[in-house]
């Protein structure tokens, strides 16, 4: 089937199969920023906002959203001009493998829309879908209060 | 890698009716999607046609009269977010929703589809048999509502090939009604490995009516009949509490499977039911 989608404020028409999920639909047309890995829904890694609200694409199926306005990773900044959350999580060692970033930083980013002032259990109830081996979490939680700092700073 | 291979049909119903004629027509390879977490994550390569409800509008929960319509495509996060359930015979069914799976999931699970799965481990059947909710079935032209009860004691597959579930509806209890839920996971992402709801209508500190339902037994969601009996006409009290702990231990029908023995799950099941009913001589 054929459909369009808005990714990253771009109206786009892809050609997809019936049963396909987002994740592979967003992958094989270069959205590799998104990345995969459970395919269950339990690690967050492929998360992606859609509508705002953070999904994960590996269990989503595209013709379930399509005419949807979706959100990657890229949609948010670039390594030029990045978001002050990308910021924060470089800044604050809430990286090292990178695998889960993407999709942290998706979903602190849709948090702080809907919440500019969350508390810390706020932050942690928010990303708990978002499975991170490497950092322990407590860089990341760290990285969005400091990102909150940043943006109320207007930096 | 495509996860659902036969599918080769994609509907958009306007309405119930069209839903309903499109699932027919398509038999056992049709389906109604919800959130579609359970057709994407456990993909069934017999499926050829999806049916999705996005464009019936059942995304809404209502407050009307002490009676609370949730639309089968809401989400258990928008559930959350509505005031509607914030407290609901006094106890938080928002801080139970919140609890259930990831943020993610609860972003898409919905309510309706929930129902229809009756999935063994769900979370949300326990809640709304023990809270008793009533489900709104409609086939477009004919709607009925049934406790939630009556529906899963019939042959509800059969029903939802040729209906689909419309709204959930919570009947808020008076001041003399108490509710708790408990859920056993060993984390965010694992699915409970046993769950727990009780509802008791008291008179002064006795019971005078109690719903009990345990799920993830690991068997679907079930009424503990034997325990709602024995809790009827009993003083709520600390020693009791203690003697009806025991009796749950003894006689839950829970079972055995690869990630908990049947005794450990009994005996979880004994510290719930002290749990909860503690938690309402705090109330009463
Ligand atoms: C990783 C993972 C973790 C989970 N953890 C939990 C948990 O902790 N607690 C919990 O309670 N559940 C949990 N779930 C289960 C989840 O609640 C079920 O899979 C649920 O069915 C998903 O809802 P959905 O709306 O996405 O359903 P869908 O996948 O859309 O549908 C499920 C079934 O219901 C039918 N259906 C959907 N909507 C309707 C309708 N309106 N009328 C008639 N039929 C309909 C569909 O045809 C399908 O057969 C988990 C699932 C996964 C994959
Ligand atoms: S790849 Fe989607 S949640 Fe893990
Ligand atoms: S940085 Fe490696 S998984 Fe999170």
């Amino acid at each position: 089937m054929k459909a369009h989608f808005t990714i990253n404020g771009e109206k786009k028409e892809f050609e997809f199969s019936e049963g396909e999920v987002l994740l592979d639909l967003l992958r094989r047309n270069g959205y590799t920023e998104v990345k995969g890995n459970c395919y269950l829904g339990t690690c967050g890694a492929c998360t992606v906002l859609i509508g705002g609200i953070p999904r994960a694409s590996c269990v989503t199926l595209a013709a379930q959203v399509v005419g949807q306005e979706i959100l990657t990773v890229k949609g948010i900044g670039s390594i030029k001009h990045p978001h002050p959350i990308q910021k924060a999580f470089a800044e604050k060692g809430a990286v090292q493998c990178g695998f889960c970033t993407p999709g942290a930083v998706l979903t602190a980013y849709a948090l702080l829309k809907n919440n500019p002032s969350p508390t810390v259990e706020d932050i942690k109830i928010a990303l708990d879908g978002n499975l991170c081996r490497c950092t322990g979490y407590i860089q990341q939680i760290e990285a969005i209060k400091y990102a909150i700092e940043l943006i109320k700073g207007g930096k | 890698m495509l996860k659902l291979k036969g599918v080769s049909e994609c509907f958009y119903p306007e309405t119930i009716e069209e839903a309903v004629k499109l699932l027919k027509e398509g038999k056992d390879s049709a389906r109604i999607i919800g959130g579609g977490l359970h057709i994407a994550a456990f993909p069934n390569p017999l499926i050829r046609r999806l049916i999705f409800l996005n464009n019936l509008h059942l995304n809404y929960v209502k407050e009307n009269e002490g009676r609370v319509a949730i639309g089968a495509t809401t989400t258990i996060s928008e559930l959350i977010n509505s005031g509607a359930i914030n407290y609901y015979n006094g106890y938080s069914i928002k801080k139970v929703l919140q609890s259930i799976a990831t943020e993610l999931l609860r972003n898409q699970i919905t309510i309706g589809g929930s129902v229809a799965q009756n999935e063994p481990y769900s979370d949300i059947v326990t809640l709304l048999a023990a809270i008793r909710a009533r489900v709104l079935i409609s086939s477009g032209d004919r709607e009925s509502e049934i406790p939630l009860k009556e529906f899963y004691a019939g042959n509800f597959r059969e029903t939802l090939k040729h209906s689909i579930i419309k709204e959930i509806v919570l009947e808020k209890k008076g001041e003399d009604f108490r509710f708790g839920m408990e859920r056993f996971v060993k984390n965010a992402t694992e699915i409970p490995l046993l769950n727990m709801g009780i509802l008791v209508q008291l008179s002064g500190d006795t019971v005078k009516d109690a719903t009990i339902v345990t799920g993830a037994r690991p068997g679907e969601a079930e009424f503990f009949t034997e325990g709602e009996e024995y809790l009827k006409g009993r003083q709520l009290s600390e020693k009791n509490i203690e003697i009806f702990a025991d009796f749950v231990e003894e006689n839950i029908n829970v079972d055995t499977d690869i990630r908990l023995s049947k005794e450990y799950r009994a005996h979880i099941a004994g510290v719930f039911a002290k749990r909860i009913l503690t938690s309402f001589l705090r109330e009463v």
